[in-house]
């Protein structure tokens, strides 16, 4: 009956279009070209931008996920309960980007499963491997009531979703440990580079960093989610929600800012901290959008209950953190490599197609799926703004 | 551990002839051209530092950083002392690369199916009782082989005997001591050696691994006893509002 119809070429689909184009060239590059031919990567800087952006940052603006799940569903903040779903979705999203990303990330990517069942207990990427993979998994298992829900047999629906309510809070519970180890891991990668890292940004305390900056960062990465389905699509969730999750942003902030602190002093690198060089100022970048903006402007009422600079305050501690991520993984390496890594177009090209290809499944998900609610009373405070 | 397997260079004594850097290129089947660095068909390379020659290559490290980093074990510190690597393993993730102190392993950056390619200090001519090709074909002894504790104690009378030698063995007690030594008669700074702590690399992240168990018991214990808190509060709460429903019927009807 339905005739078939050419889709509405919209502004954002055709942006869409030309980002996955350019990485399917990208991607081209990669796998029929070679690493050569398709990014700037070296002997000295073996780790560009498709792990820094890619992996570092795909896998801490993911943790979100764990967060909210182990606040509502163990900690009993019911508060949150309506963006649990979008929470556990972006998650489980990002984890999907950063698997995808291996695939053009590895030199020998069809030997992925090789960790599976080569074991090296020493090796700190050992550990991310599994902890990543037994994440996904409690993701994708977190998720599943979405699409099942959605399944028209009544009594198999039933089944999964009796079965699924038993082991909810175990997985909660397991996906919370996981996320702690591997976030913090990642940081762990970069201890055995001492020497190589700069000192604004070695620390024997890169584990704990990362962990403290990952959480912040996830729930802003969530609030903006949230706000931009609330904004564009269906999705009514209380922006008194969103403004209270802002509140906790901050004084995880404050936590991270006092370590960072203290340790640059305990290890000697506050004195890089006033140095004319392009490291200090990517470091204060760093800083300012992460911490400083953040922390004074979540400290005003008026942002937190307005919306929309709930979304750029949210956005300036993601923008932060990525500038943290890329600044441990490739700015700490010039100095002592005496390589300058630009990455060549064709590694933007494929993580933002993979990126990309996250937010069309999102925004799908939410129209499709029951992902946020989508006919809750506005709250009375919107009305006040 | 068993005894194990040295390579000792005298910067004093290279006259920067290339006869290693050309025995091992032929070893390995790599095309014979000069090449000013390390490279994935240069695994040895003698660099010129102006009047003297520096014959770089893996140092094959007591406990090497590569190995512990390296998440299938492509990369081991055999018994015999040499660090190989089994490309049946690798995935291809670099780290190994990252995480040297010495900037040796060099990766095939131009292949479609690449690997990483570093001196393994000819383990496989090493266990058949032969010394390293480079070493073999080295025309003024600069590099000799053999044990290590025997290689240790011959550049120690070396540097012990000669005034014009830094009292200093490179290789010694770097990174918690390597395989490969190097002596000489100039700074090792000015010859373009990394200072690098004594301490072991892996212990620089085997703290952080041994702190699992830790998060997995605590956080574990500590997520469960909260979650059991707000169960037992929802219960509780319930059970009142419950209470509050019947009674306060009652109650209601008393007032009135």
């Amino acid at each position: 009956m339905s005739k078939f119809r050419l889709p509405k070429i919209t502004f954002w689909r055709s942006i869409v279009t030309v980002i996955f184009v350019a990485g399917a060239y990208a991607a081209y590059a990669r796998f029929f070209l070679g690493f050569q031919q398709s990014t700037h990567l070296a002997d000295a800087q073996p780790w560009g931008l498709w792990v820094g952006l890619g992996t570092l940052c795909g896998v801490g603006i993911s943790a979100g996920g764990f967060a909210i799940a182990a606040a509502v569903y163990l900690l009993g903040f019911e508060r949150y309960r309506p963006v649990v779903r979008a929470s556990v979705l972006l998650s489980f999203l990002g984890y999907l980007s950063v698997v995808t990303g291996m695939a053009y990330e590895l030199g020998l990517p069809w030997r992925i499963w090789h960790p599976i069942v080569m074991w090296n207990r020493r090796s700190v990427l050992f550990e991310v491997s599994w902890c990543v993979m037994l994440y996904t998994t409690v993701l994708a298992l977190e998720f599943s009531p979405s699409l099942v829900e959605k399944i028209p047999f009544v009594g198999l629906r039933q089944f999964y979703l009796k079965w699924h309510h038993h082991i909810l809070i175990a997985l909660v519970l397991v996906g919370a440990i996981l996320s702690s180890l591997h976030q913090s891991f990642l940081g762990g990668l970069y201890l055995l580079a001492k020497g190589k890292v700069d000192p604004l940004w070695y620390s024997s305390y890169l584990p704990t960093l990362f962990y403290l900056s990952a959480v912040p960062a996830g729930l802003a990465a969530t609030i903006m989610v949230v706000y931009l389905c609330n904004r564009s699509m269906n999705a009514r969730v209380d922006p008194n929600v969103l403004a209270e999750m802002s509140q906790i942003i901050a004084p995880l902030l404050y936590v991270y800012a006092i370590l960072r602190g203290v340790d640059l002093l305990a290890h000697g690198g506050a004195a890089y901290l006033w140095q004319w060089r392009e490291e200090t100022f990517l470091f204060w970048a760093e800083i300012g959008l992460f911490v400083i903006a953040p922390v004074i402007l979540l400290s005003r009422p008026r942002v937190r209950h307005n919306p929309n600079a709930l979304y750029g305050t949210c956005a300036l501690v993601v923008m932060g953190f990525m500038a943290n991520r890329l600044n441990v993984s490739i700015t700490a390496f010039q100095a002592t490599s005496g390589f300058y890594y630009v990455p060549m177009w064709t590694e933007f090209a494929l993580t933002l197609a993979t990126v990309t290809a996250c937010a069309v499944a999102f925004h799908y998900a939410v129209r499709y799926l029951e992902i946020l609610p989508k006919n809750a009373p506005v709250s009375k405070l919107v009305a006040a703004v | 551990m068993a005894k194990t397997k040295a390579i000792l260079i005298d910067i004093t004594k290279c006259i920067g002839c290339m006869s290693c850097e050309k025995a091992c290129k032929e070893l390995h089947g790599f095309p014979q051209d000069v090449e000013p660095t390390l490279s994935p068909t240069a695994l040895t390379v003698v660099e010129d530092h102006g009047d003297r020659f520096v014959r770089r290559m893996c140092m094959s490290c007591q406990d090497p950083a590569c190995a512990s980093a390296c998440l299938v074990g492509a990369l081991k510190k055999t018994d015999l002392g040499p660090v190989t690597y089994d490309s049946s393993k690798c995935i291809g993730c670099r780290y190994c690369i990252v995480a040297c102190p010495f900037n040796v392993p060099r990766y095939e950056w131009s292949k479609l199916v690449p690997f990483v390619k570093k001196c393994d200090m000819c383990y496989e001519r090493q266990v058949k009782g032969q010394e390293p090709a480079c070493v073999e074909a080295c025309p003024v002894q600069a590099s000799i082989s053999g044990w290590r504790d025997e290689i240790l104690e011959e550049a120690q009378k070396r540097i012990l005997l000669d005034s014009k030698y830094v009292r200093h063995i490179y290789g010694s007690d770097e990174v918690g001591g390597t395989s490969v030594f190097y002596i000489s008669d100039v700074p090792f700074e000015k010859l373009g050696f990394k200072s690098v702590s004594t301490q072991p690399m892996p212990v620089l992240t085997a703290n952080a691994l041994g702190d699992i168990p830790t998060v997995v018991t605590v956080g574990g214990g500590l997520l469960a006893g909260l979650y059991w808190i707000t169960n037992r509060r929802k219960q509780v709460a319930l059970a009142e509002a419950q209470e509050a429903s019947r009674s306060g019927g009652r109650k209601d009807k008393g007032h009135v």
